[in-house]
This record gives C-alpha cells, sequence and structure tokens, in this order.
C-alpha cells in the first residue's frame, strides 16, 4: 500500500521549533483558516473548495428510486468520497487508505446523521417512488485539512443544489423538466460545519486548519463539528495525546466563531451566484430581444 | 540570457538563424534539453517554452518551466533518504518518483569499516550520477576524481522549501537567474542556502524567522514572478520584519 511520503526530520524539527517560538510555518496565526475560496459551477450542486493548496470538488446528483422498505416515508442521501491518485501519491484508487475512511466517517457523522438534509423532503410517493440524492466528494489537490474542506464543500453544494419539480396524480408522478418548472432548492435543516484542532506539546498548544507538514508533526487532532447556532453535531478525537477537558470547552469557543465566518462567506458566494443566474424574471427569459 | 526571447511550440523547425553564432573556441554546437537533431541539418523542438542560446558555449536549449523533475546526470539535488538497502540508501528526489539509490561508500571518507549512518527521512545533498532509461538513478555526496565531498553530504539543521523546476534553475546559475532579493537580505542578515534542481531550496540560519523569512521570500519571487522592482521591495518588507 503506497504509504503518505514523511516530511524529513529537519523540517519535523524545524516546525516544532518554530512552534515553541509561536510561529506557523506560513506565518499564519495559531487560530486562522488558509486564504478559503468557494467557486459554484455552471450546473446547481457544483461546489469547487480551495483551501490554501487543498482542493475539493463535490458534486450532487438526483435520481428517482423505490425507497427502501424499512423507511417508506424516507429519501435517500449518500455521500460518496473519492480520493484521486492526482492528489497525493499515496492515493490509490480502490484502496482506502486511512485518511479516506476517517474522512467519509466524519463527513457521515457531520452531515448525514445530524440531519442537516431532510430527507423527509425527498419522498415522492410513500413506499414507491423518493429522490435518491447523491454527494461525490472529489479530492483534486491534498495539502491538509480535508476533513474542513469536504465539510464546507459539500454544505456548499448542497444548499445551491435545485432538484427537479415533481407532480403526483394518484400513483403516478411526473417529474417536470426545468424548463417546465423552476428546480427547488433543498429543505436544510441546519448548517454543520467541522473545525479541526491539531495539538502539539502535550496539548499545550492548538493550532486551526493545519496543513499537511504540520499534519505530519501533530501530536493528534480534535474534530469539532457545530453549525452556526453552536449547536454540537460531534466532536472527534481518534487517539493521540490525552486533552485537559478544560481546553476542550476553549477550543468550542473557538469552532464558534470559526464556523459563524465561514457560514456567513458561504452565505455571500450562494447570494453572488443567485445574483448571476438570476435573468430578470420570467418575462425576461421568454423576451425574444436579444443583446445585439 | 539572450535579450530576445522567442516563444517555440514542440514541432517547430529551429531556424538558423536563430542557432548561436560562436564566438568562444568551441566550434560544435551543444544542443540542450527540449532540441533535436534531425540528420542531416534540421533542428526541431520537442517542448514548448523560451529558446535560449549561449554565444560563449556555442549552446542552444529550451527554456522551460516544466513540473515533473526528470533527473539528469551532473544536477544537484536534495535528496531524502528512505531506507537503507544492502550497501546503498534508497532515496527519493520527488515523492512521485521510483527511489534513487545512494551507495553508502559514495561519502567522503566512507570506507567498508566507517560507514556513515543516516536515519530514514534525513537529507542529502547530491549530485546525480547516472540515470539510465530503464534503471533508477544513482546519485553520489563525493567528487569521484578527487574524493572530496565538494560541498556535498547530509543536510544537517534549517528548513527545506518547495519553489517550481525553473526557479531551482535560475537560482543555480551563476548570474542568479536575476534572483536579486538574497543579496539584499543577505547584505544585512546572514544566511546559508542550498539548491537542488529537484525543486528543493534548503535554507540554513541564525533563527527560525531568519530561515522563514528568506524561504518565503524565494517562494513569493517564485510564485508571483517578480521582477527586479518587486524584488526589492519584498527584501525591504522582509528586513524591516527581521
Amino acid at each position: 500500500m503506497p504509504r503518505e511520503v514523511e516530511i524529513s526530520i529537519i523540517e519535523r524539527e524545524f516546525i516544532q521549533n518554530a512552534l515553541q517560538e509561536g510561529i506557523r510555518r506560513d506565518g499564519r496565526e495559531f487560530d486562522a483558516f488558509r486564504p478559503l475560496e468557494l467557486n459554484f459551477g455552471d450546473e446547481y450542486g457544483v461546489a469547487d473548495v480551495q483551501l490554501g493548496k487543498t482542493r475539493v470538488i463535490v458534486r450532487i446528483s438526483v435520481d428517482v428510486v423505490a425507497p427502501p422498505p424499512e423507511r417508506k416515508f424516507d429519501g435517500v442521501f449518500q455521500i460518496v468520497t473519492e480520493f484521486s491518485p492526482m492528489a497525493s501519491p499515496a492515493f490509490e484508487v480502490g484502496r482506502p487508505t486511512d485518511a479516506e475512511v476517517i474522512l467519509s466517517r466524519v463527513l457521515e457523522k457531520a452531515i448525514r446523521r445530524s440531519n442537516a438534509l431532510d430527507t423527509e423532503s425527498l419522498c415522492i410517493i410513500a413506499g414507491l417512488k423518493c429522490f435518491a440524492l447523491r454527494a461525490d466528494v472529489h479530492i483534486v489537490d491534498h495539502d491538509g485539512g480535508l476533513i474542513d474542506a469536504s465539510c464546507i464543500a459539500v454544505m456548499a453544494a448542497l444548499q445551491h443544489f435545485r432538484r427537479p419539480d415533481v407532480i403526483v396524480e394518484g400513483e403516478k408522478a411526473t417529474v417536470l423538466s426545468t424548463r417546465e418548472r423552476d428546480p427547488i432548492p433543498l429543505s436544510i435543516l441546519h448548517q454543520p460545519l467541522s473545525v479541526t484542532f491539531s495539538y502539539y506539546e502535550e496539548g499545550n498548544l492548538f493550532l486551526v486548519d493545519a496543513d499537511l507538514a504540520e499534519e505530519q508533526v501533530r501530536q493528534g487532532e480534535i474534530i469539532i463539528t457545530m453549525n452556526r447556532h453552536g449547536e454540537i453535531c460531534q466532536v472527534n478525537k481518534y487517539g493521540g495525546a490525552p486533552v485537559e477537558p478544560l481546553d476542550l470547552l476553549n477550543l468550542n469557543n473557538v469552532a464558534l466563531q470559526k464556523v459563524k465566518d465561514i457560514s456567513k462567506f458561504i452565505q455571500q458566494k450562494l447570494d453572488e451566484d443567485a445574483k448571476k443566474r438570476d435573468a430578470g424574471g420570467l418575462m425576461a427569459e421568454l423576451s425574444a430581444e436579444n443583446a445585439r | 540570457m539572450a535579450a530576445l526571447v522567442t516563444v517555440v511550440l514542440p514541432g517547430d523547425e529551429i531556424p538558423r538563424s536563430s542557432l548561436p553564432t560562436p564566438t568562444g573556441k568551441k566550434k560544435t554546437l551543444t544542443l540542450g534539453p527540449g532540441l533535436r537533431h534531425i540528420p542531416p541539418d534540421t533542428i526541431t523542438t520537442t517542448i514548448a517554452g523560451a529558446l535560449t542560446t549561449d554565444n560563449k558555449k556555442n549552446a542552444i536549449w529550451v527554456d522551460t518551466n516544466s513540473g515533473r523533475y526528470i533527473p539528469a546526470v551532473g544536477d544537484l539535488v536534495i535528496a531524502t533518504i528512505q531506507n537503507s538497502v544492502f550497501e546503498s540508501f534508497n532515496c527519493l528526489l520527488t515523492p512521485n518518483t521510483p527511489f534513487a539509490s545512494l551507495p553508502q561508500l559514495a561519502f567522503e571518507g566512507a570506507t567498508r569499516k566507517t560507514r556513515p549512518v543516516l536515519a530514514p527521512h534525513s537529507l542529502v545533498y547530491a549530485r546525480v550520477v547516472s540515470n539510465g532509461q530503464h534503471t533508477s538513478p544513482e546519485i553520489t555526496c563525493v567528487d569521484p576524481s578527487t574524493g572530496k565531498s565538494e560541498g556535498l553530504g547530509p543536510l544537517k539543521s534549517g528548513m527545506i522549501f518547495n519553489v517550481s523546476l525553473g526557479m531551482a534553475r535560475r537560482l543555480l546559475l551563476k548570474s542568479k537567474g536575476e534572483v536579486i532579493v538574497l543579496e539584499l537580505i543577505g547584505a544585512k542578515v546572514g544566511f546559508e542556502i542550498t539548491v537542488g534542481r529537484n525543486g528543493i531550496v534548503h535554507v540554513d540560519g541564525a533563527n527560525v524567522k531568519t530561515i522563514l523569512a528568506v524561504g518565503r521570500a524565494i517562494q513569493e519571487v517564485d510564485e508571483q514572478a517578480l521582477g527586479e522592482k518587486g524584488q526589492k521591495k519584498l527584501a525591504e518588507r522582509v528586513l524591516k520584519s527581521l
């Protein structure tokens, strides 16, 4: 199995020494994210997130299927992660690395199990037909902070996505094309976002959004997922050195601030995109005039 | 560097007029990377880039900033030791390519009894000795003719920074490839840099701040393609922060 290429000894020592002096490798503050960029595709439900050099593309697609018999009134929603070998020499198709397993588990807990998406609204005819929503997470470039970036990308894509409208007559359902009727946004109950804290020096020093080199030096990480109202969806700590309980509370406060900032950023980008798409209503669209 | 830059694309024929006019003793024309001779007298390009000539050496080559490092004999590289197998170390020149081998005896003063002990993931400054098409590249830390290290060997402290291959080549040029920022910073604070052709720059200095400032300055010049003016401004800013 291809392994992550470890950083060299002198890099490791240097990063640790620099952190002791209170300096990060790229000159950021300890609790600062890398520059975040978010772009939407031409189609609904495509979000491209760049966090420093890390890049994640999420695409939402929809299909009509029969719901599982044990959940007749629910739609189907699944998140599929794919690590492209282009992103890092450590990734190989068909052989998930630990990072990939952790990422898909964290996303599952953060978004699917926290009921961010109201799956009941995806039901068309109870027990017969429902929408199956699928979020494909593609890691295109890997420089650390995959969990945070993926979470942002999935939530942004879900908020951007529009599903086609349906008409139900008895047991017959007709899916209307986007030309016939405007597609409908998904009903999203809340917007969970993840903030990963890496800690060093036996839990005395916490970093937000560590890059790949910093991730390799860290003694452990704590993943906190919450929405902008401060409701915690999960707190994850996969092994590593022990951490003081009081620190955990402090991290929650930091995470809340970050989540609020990012939520605002996503909303601002969504508004910009909506403005760009708005052709000026149906009348403008139907008009035969063109800008000649 | 030639004053006039011609951009060539793969498959272009090089006209006779753009060949260098020899001023030195060397009469035979040397073709560098990216050029190919088709007998009897056609020269075509195989890569896209800026056509560069050197009249003194009677050489012509295509200057390009490629993404992938391909080892060439004589290149100075910074390699990462991965493990020790039999009588040589396996090293990585880039994370995406197979190992290069570094014989354990290819160090200054190394004998069968006194071999260097290098831990995995330590760095060495080395020269590429051979790179066959079907064999892994071999590197060395000693000049085979003199038996001296000539500045090659393990790197002990400091920090490494990744730059583009074009930038690494510019830094290794005698004229420093118009990178003046280092001289400007070096006039005030002391530091030491080692450049590997595989796109790695190693910086060592008195403290963490200096090392980071120098390394980031090089990366900034590289990423933003700063000219002379920009580099002067950058150097001023860096010196003020130190």
